[in-house]
């Protein structure tokens, strides 16, 4: 069941990326000729303290946004160069986000909320609605499916946003401080479950945190520093994750 | 996204912001429902117009002295001249008189001829009196033109001297006691008697009719003795109207020796005509009226729908981070605003039926009667057509979608970064 990490082929490249902000007169330049590059099977971890350029970074690693100047490859294709629709629909395939701050559709049950990429990637109705109850299940939340998001805890919220991501069935997950508004309990189950898609499951993370505690779970940092690459390296000190997990909590993906 | 995917997010904002929702709801309701009560108004109005014309003999050509571009005036000129009003209005020097009727009688296709005048006078009975209308009449003829039915009594016949036939309403309702037949009324101090009351139709009628000769004796402050204010005809069955109109104009032309046309010469077909379009366009007019507020509930609906692409702002971001492309979210917001364009219509169409048979009981049942509208038994004042309903939710729908077009498209164009950046 293990894969083989990480192989060749990037998933992700910026490539002489600048991120430029204006603010009136004063133009600040949130990237400055960055360039990287993300493989698959890749477990990274963007790290730097605030105002270093994280979250831009996590926006053109996402292809939320796109640079001022340079490129960002998302599978191979220039992103500045794809309609938006293109864009969306290669994005929902294949990148699941897990924010800060759960993000989920406040309307939307947990069932709905995880169906919703489904439905956007038109999945039919029964395969969608059977993945989504699936997934649920996985990550604990299974007698919680109607549950809206203000009557779920934040650990549980975080685990329907986890869900969502997984939802259909994407190349990369990318995790932007996600255990930022949890306690250090509910952050650890975070973490390790991201850990389990990585070893097990052979998804690319890209954890985007300040925490270099939370860090160490990634097998290489990419650490930014006013908006520049200070320094890329691999963790020789992986932190060790004890996969004697619950029977419902196997097999995520 | 699939469509219906879109309605169900669409219907889920809808139902999650009741009270922003109902209140642009509202707005489209009373929109849609004063455009329903009006049309359907004027629908009535129009029916009611025409099937009175209707009963009016088609064959039947006036001719009133002067010329008046368009159509004969006053309505009274016709079906025998109850109720009228118009008479001798025209301004014009030139009078009908013998001469005129002789030449009416050389054209074949005539088959009746009527002279007719009719003025405002003092009537009086027991002991109450009032101005009315009084018209004189070629007693000979009239019964068989006439499109009013006797009720009661009879109507004139040729030898009739100092007798008159009144309408229902002037029976009935204009003096204390009511008129009954072989009473006496003074008119202008002379003395007759009623010989027959027209039947009760729901219209208003107030007439007084004796036969001419009788008339100048009551007008003849106003009226020259063989002058009329108005000649009726009646064409044979199967003649062709328009035909016939040209050939009366053309030998009175000639009789009267003028080169200038100096009187009109309409029939029942041009006044069908030219009343259908006063009423269409009275009742487009007043949808148009009506339409403002329908105009004001789909600023409604835009405005809420801006608010929402505010509010919604972050889910848009959140949307489209987990795969939405922008005509996604386009299709939702059109969506939701064409459900509360749909829901709105819906209310509006109840209540605007509602309403105006509201509208119709409120007229028929006060007793306001106005010629031509409502009265005792005048049937429905206003008529709801189905495709009147269906119509105007189609337009309710698409006004809702309409105004959504920017909102939507405003939400659309947000990018995903900026968006979920939103708080």
């Amino acid at each position: 069941m293990e894969k083989t990490h990480p192989t060749d082929k990037p998933i992700v490249v910026l490539k002489d990326v600048w991120k430029t902000y204006s603010m009136g007169e004063v133009k600040v330049h949130a990237l400055k000729n960055v360039s990287l590059e993300i493989r698959h099977g890749d477990f990274v971890a963007i790290v730097g303290p605030s105002g270093s350029g994280k979250s831009t970074m996590m926006n053109l690693v996402g292809c939320l946004d796109t640079p001022t100047k340079g490129t960002v490859f998302l599978e191979s294709r220039d992103i500045t160069k794809m309609s938006e629709s293109d864009l969306a629909s290669l994005r929902g395939k294949t990148i699941g986000f897990i924010f800060q701050q759960y993000n989920l559709i406040q309307n939307m049950s947990a069932f709905e909320n995880v169906l919703l990429p489904l439905e956007l990637q038109e999945f039919d109705d029964y395969s969608a609605e059977k993945r989504a109850a699936e997934l649920l299940k996985l990550v604990g939340l299974g007698d919680r499916m109607g549950s809206r998001p203000t009557q779920l805890s934040g650990g549980q919220q975080q685990r329907v946003s986890i869900a969502r991501s997984l939802a259909a069935n994407p190349e990369v997950v990318l995790a932007d401080e996600p255990t930022g508004a949890l306690d250090s309990v509910t952050g650890r189950e975070v973490l390790e479950t991201l850990h389990r898609l990585w070893k097990t499951e052979g998804k690319t993370i890209i954890l985007v945190t300040h925490d270099m505690n939370l860090a160490r779970y990634a097998q290489r940092f990419i650490e930014l520093k006013d908006g520049e690459v200070v320094r890329v390296e691999k963790n020789r000190d992986v932190q060790k994750v004890d996969y004697r997990l619950p029977e419902k909590q196997q097999g995520i993906g | 996204m699939k469509l219906d995917k879109c309605l169900k997010i669409a219907l889920n904002m809808v139902m999650h912001s009741p009270l922003r929702s109902w209140l642009t709801i509202v707005g489209i309701v009373i929109g849609v429902a004063s455009v329903i009560a009006i049309v359907s108004l004027g629908n009535g109005l129009q029916n009611q117009v025409n099937s009175q014309l209707s009963s009016l003999n088609a064959n039947l050509v006036t001719l009133s002295p002067g010329f008046e571009r368009g159509q004969g005036g006053g309505f009274g000129r016709f079906g025998g001249g109850p109720g009228g009003f118009g008479g001798a209005a025209s301004t014009a020097v030139a009078t009908l008189g013998k001469n005129d009727v002789r030449a009416l009688q050389s054209i074949s296709e005539i088959s009746l001829i009527n002279t007719q005048i009719s003025g405002r006078t003092n009537v009086s009975f027991g002991g109450e009196s009032g101005n009315l209308q009084v018209s004189g009449v070629d007693p000979k003829t009239w019964s068989q033109i006439t499109s009013s039915k006797v009720g009661q009594g009879r109507f004139l016949e040729p030898s009739d001297k100092g007798v008159v036939v009144i309408g229902y309403s002037l029976a009935s309702g204009f003096f204390k006691s009511p008129i009954t037949l072989g009473k006496d009324i003074s008119i202008e101090g002379k003395s007759f008697k009623v010989i027959g009351i027209t039947s009760d139709t729901g219209r208003f009628d107030r007439s007084i009719t004796m036969p001419i000769d009788d008339a100048y004796g009551v007008l003849g402050s106003t009226k020259t003795r063989d002058d009329y204010d108005n000649i009726q005809v009646v064409l044979k069955d199967g003649t062709d109207i328009d035909a016939a109109v040209a050939k009366i104009t053309a030998v009175l032309m000639s009789s009267r020796n003028v080169k200038t046309q100096d009187f009109t010469v309409s029939s029942t077909k041009d006044l069908q005509q030219s009343v259908s379009s006063v009423t269409s366009s009275l009742t487009l007019f007043l949808t148009a009226i009506a339409a403002v507020s329908l105009l004001v509930g789909a600023v409604g609906i835009a405005n809420s729908m801006f608010t929402s692409v505010l509010e919604k702002t972050k889910e848009i971001g959140i949307m489209k981070a987990v795969g939405a492309k922008n005509r996604d979210i386009m299709t939702i917001f059109l969506f939701n605003a064409g459900l509360i364009g749909l829901v709105g219509g819906l209310l509006g169409v109840v209540l605007g039926t509602i309403a105006s048979s509201f509208i119709s009981s409120l007229l028929t049942g006060s007793g306001i009667s106005l010629p031509g509208i409502g009265g005792r038994g005048g049937g429905s004042v206003t008529l709801v057509s189905v495709d009147i309903l269906i119509g105007v939710l189609a337009i309710s729908v698409f006004v809702g979608l309409l105004s959504g077009v920017i909102p939507a498209y405003q939400a659309s164009k947000l990018k995903p970064v900026d968006a979920l950046r939103y708080e």
